[in-house]
């Protein structure tokens, strides 16, 4: 017992000590969060698993007191972390936290602004700086003007005021402002978000602002007919801030996380805020003007994943899983080895009883110009098959026309 | 010249009129009639309408326009319910009840004797209806783009070229003032010797993710609309919206191509050549039925030194359209009258007696009645409608592969790549095939 107890205790501390090791070299990050509209507690957690599922950050969430709560005892240790992920819109920090963020920031610190944090501290004039343009909470022409997009071009307005229009969740159009940003490098001109509340109008003092992409508020869903700020970054002392006004959570998630844009783009932006560099790709899943793409469980699609899910392809239900399997076959810009270790996945799948018959035409399709000799023996035997004859001497015609 | 065929078919139409006359004069040469003022009913030009879509209403509507110089006679379509309106609209013009109709392109092709007719048909159709219509030695209005593979064009340009046929692309931007002086601006050197080139084409729009199967409707011929492409259950996707389907288009980059590409060539002394490079990517939908490319963005390397991008235009400063770029300066083209310029003194510019004219039309489909009576060639030859849609084909094999792709212009091959060499072409659904020339 004693010996077992000792050799438990050897195992704890090897996976102790393999934990720790695992987390050097991530940024520290910290998520504040505690007071907003909605359901914080799962919405926090997700932006910690995003921030944990790039590899490079180790986060950990902390909530203020509740509202009316005593905030005296809030005092985040913000010099230990390289990254601060504003999730909050409630009641005023005490000063000290606030002289102590700002500090953060002017010493490099890096920073993202999330959704309701974009509302948050109306009164706050160096907050309101660093996060650039705000929404709501009475911000009024002392805020600073509103900045938005008109037909392409930026404007600031200084007089007007604009009302907001009733918000309802919908699918909306990002439109890329800044292509060669690292955070929007690489990126779609247009993209579909997933189902959001749309931000705006926003004003604020604008100071050191590049608007990197807008929401494009349609009006024929009873938008304003304005792109409103959506991805920005703000220049504050020598730290570096992304804001963006995507991701409301419903249901503590829901389609305006789940999107792979949005999800990309936080994961970019919180890169970015601490090294200045992005160098996560564009992921294959990402949206495009055509349709929003959400990430359902915030798992990226794995090549394995992709496989399995394409044998029992359904058209009916969804085209997602061959769309990734055109992406990867783009993606391997004619590398010999990654395409034959799909092709050899791909007639895996194809000779599986239980592959669908859809799915089988779909994969012929692809090996008819990316396959090589390889598939030739799978695609004969399937020939004398009814369901799929057009589809198998189809592909064997443009395999046999170059080979 | 007037051709025998439509001789042939005058007679055997006016029969009944003609009775009691013994002698018909069987060729007259059209040198004998004016070009303009009242034609005598002999020397129309008879044409017929294969595709009465949009475009091809469009089409026939200014074909009609050009009044007692054609006789529409005959029109075709998959679609009975468009049918009926095609064939409306021409009895409407030629006061009558005369227009034949026809849902199979064959037996048109095969009973009506033809001068011309005019093609308006999704991609995937336009290898084997046009080269079986130039084979037959009927001059064509075909829509662009002219093909659905650069294996299609290459056919079809054959075709053209053995039977000598009267040609007009339906990239009618070239019969229009601000195109035609910007090509002219830049080919004449206006903005220097041309360095690079940027061709804005429409961003693609949003998709319909994948509607579920619907009974065909009883006036459409659905095998007959899907001819050659892959058999698939009818979703409701037919008129239209098969352009965001890569089974019958490439979207809106081969819809453009024939525009923009076609007016960037034209200016730039490109329009019988093509790219020896070609790379760049795409962004495809993730979901859903329509799965052409909704962005694109690649560049084409030519032999002279020219780079040209082509890119949906929401990558582009000057958006839309076409812009020549030189070490002057550059000049912008596009539609609504566009003409723009680094510098508004290059627009002023006047092209010299010695300098290059460049074909002047100031109607598309009045240029395409006229070469059918004199034989010369069209602004729009097959030639340049073959060359303006490759370069987006191999676009579009480079971003399929994801590879840069080398190509011979001149021997018209993919050089090292048969992987790539395969996308050149699409084998046909039986019992179609691609005719011989």
């Amino acid at each position: 017992m004693k010996k077992q107890f000792i050799i438990l205790l050897i195992v704890a501390g090897i996976l102790a000590f393999f934990t720790t090791c695992s987390d050097t070299g991530k940024y520290k990050a910290l998520i504040i969060t505690g007071q907003a509209e909605h359901d914080w507690q799962t919405s926090s957690a997700i932006l910690k698993k995003l921030l944990d599922q790039t590899g490079m950050f180790h986060t950990r969430i902390l909530a203020t007191p509740e509202k009316g709560g005593d905030m005296s005892a809030f005092n985040p240790a913000f010099s230990k972390y390289q990254l601060v992920v504003l999730a909050y819109n409630g009641e005023p920090w005490p000063e000290n936290v606030n002289t102590a963020f700002i500090d953060y920031v002017n010493n490099g610190g890096g920073v993202v602004v999330c959704n309701e944090s974009g509302n948050a501290f109306p009164d706050w004039k160096e907050y309101n700086q660093m996060i650039g343009l705000g929404g709501g909470e009475g911000r009024d022409q002392s805020a600073g003007p509103y900045v938005y997009f008109r037909r392409n071009e930026m404007v600031i307005d200084t007089a007007g005021t604009l009302s907001a229009p009733a918000v309802t969740s919908q699918e909306f159009e990002i439109r890329t402002k800044i292509t060669d940003h690292p955070v929007t490098a690489g990126l779609p001109a247009r993209w579909l978000h997933g189902s959001d509340m749309l931000s705006g109008p926003l004003r604020g003092p604008a100071i050191s602002l590049d608007i990197l992409a807008t929401a494009w508020s349609d009006p024929r869903a009873q938008g304003s007919g304005r792109d409103e700020p959506a991805l920005m970054v703000i220049a504050y002392g020598k730290g570096k801030i992304f804001h963006t006004t995507l991701g409301y959570p419903q249901d503590g998630g829901g389609p305006a996380l789940e999107c792979a844009g949005f999800i990309t783009t936080f994961q970019r932006g919180a890169e970015w805020a601490v090294t200045g560099n992005v160098t996560q790709p564009v992921p294959l899943d990402f949206p495009s003007a055509a349709a929003a793409s959400l990430r359902p469980g915030f798992v990226v699609p794995t090549l394995d994943e992709v496989m399995k899910n394409l044998g029992n392809y359904d058209i009916q239900k969804s085209t997602r899983y061959f769309s990734l399997l055109q992406s990867y076959l783009r993606q391997a810009g004619g590398d010999e080895k990654s395409l034959l270790n799909y092709e050899k996945m791909m007639v895996k799948v194809l000779k599986a009883p239980e592959t669908t018959v859809e799915a089988k035409k779909l994969l012929l399709r692809e090996l008819s110009w990316m396959g090589s000799d390889y598939c030739v023996p799978g695609i004969r035997n399937l020939a004398g098959n009814a369901e799929i004859q057009d589809e198998a001497e189809f592909a064997l015609a443009r395999l046999q026309a170059t080979n | 010249m007037l051709r025998r065929t439509s001789r042939r078919a005058f007679v055997k139409r006016s029969a009944t009129a003609v009775a009691g006359a013994f002698v018909l004069p069987q060729i007259v040469p059209s040198s004998v009639f004016g070009m303009g003022g009242k034609l005598a009913p002999s020397d129309r030009i008879v044409i017929g309408a294969i595709g009465t879509g949009s475009q091809g209403m469009s089409n026939m509507r200014d074909f009609l326009r050009l009044g007692s110089q054609l006789q529409f006679v005959a029109v075709c379509d998959v679609d009975a319910l468009r049918l009926s309106k095609a064939r409306e609209t021409v009895d409407g013009a030629n006061k009558n009840s005369d227009c034949r109709t026809y849902m199979d392109y064959r037996e048109l092709l095969e009973k009506e004797k033809l001068d011309a007719v005019s093609i308006a048909l999704p991609d995937h159709w336009h290898g084997i209806i046009y080269t079986e219509t130039i084979n037959k030695k009927v001059a064509v209005y075909g829509e662009k783009p002219i093909s659905r593979t650069i294996a299609d064009g290459q056919t079809i340009v054959k075709a053209c070229r053995k039977n000598n046929t009267i040609w007009q692309t339906g990239s009618w931007q070239r019969s229009l003032p601000n195109f035609h002086r910007g090509a002219e601006l830049a080919i004449n050197g206006r903005v220097g010797k041309i360095s690079h080139i940027e061709v804005g084409l429409p961003d693609g729009s949003r998709g319909i993710g994948t509607p579920p199967v619907k009974e065909v409707p009883p006036e459409l011929d659905w095998d007959m609309w899907l001819g050659p492409a892959p058999e698939v259950p009818y979703r409701g996707v037919a008129h239209w919206d098969w352009r965001w389907i890569l089974d019958y288009s490439g979207g809106q980059l081969t819809d453009w191509a024939g525009h923009h590409i076609d007016i960037a060539n034209w200016g730039a002394g490109l329009e019988n050549t093509g790219p020896v490079e070609i790379a760049g990517s795409g962004v495809y939908p993730v979901d859903g039925i329509f799965n052409a490319p909704v962005e694109y963005d690649f560049i084409c390397k030519y032999a002279n030194g020219i780079e040209m991008r082509v890119a949906n235009s929401s990558r582009l400063i000057h958006g839309m359209g076409t812009t020549w770029y030189g070490e002057l300066g550059w000049v912008h083209t596009n539609r609504g009258n566009q003409l723009t310029a680094s510098d508004p003194g290059i627009l002023e510019e006047v092209i010299g007696e010695n300098e290059i004219k460049l074909y002047k039309s100031e109607n598309h489909w009045q240029n395409f009645i006229d070469c059918i009576r004199t034989g010369k060639e069209t602004i729009t030859p097959i030639e340049g409608a073959y060359r303006a849609i490759s370069v987006a084909l191999l676009g579009e094999i480079a971003m399929t592969t994801g590879e840069t792709i080398k190509w011979d212009p001149d021997k018209e091959v993919i050089i090292g790549n048969p992987r790539a060499s395969r996308l050149l072409s699409r084998p046909y659904r039986k019992p179609w095939t691609l005719p011989t020339v």
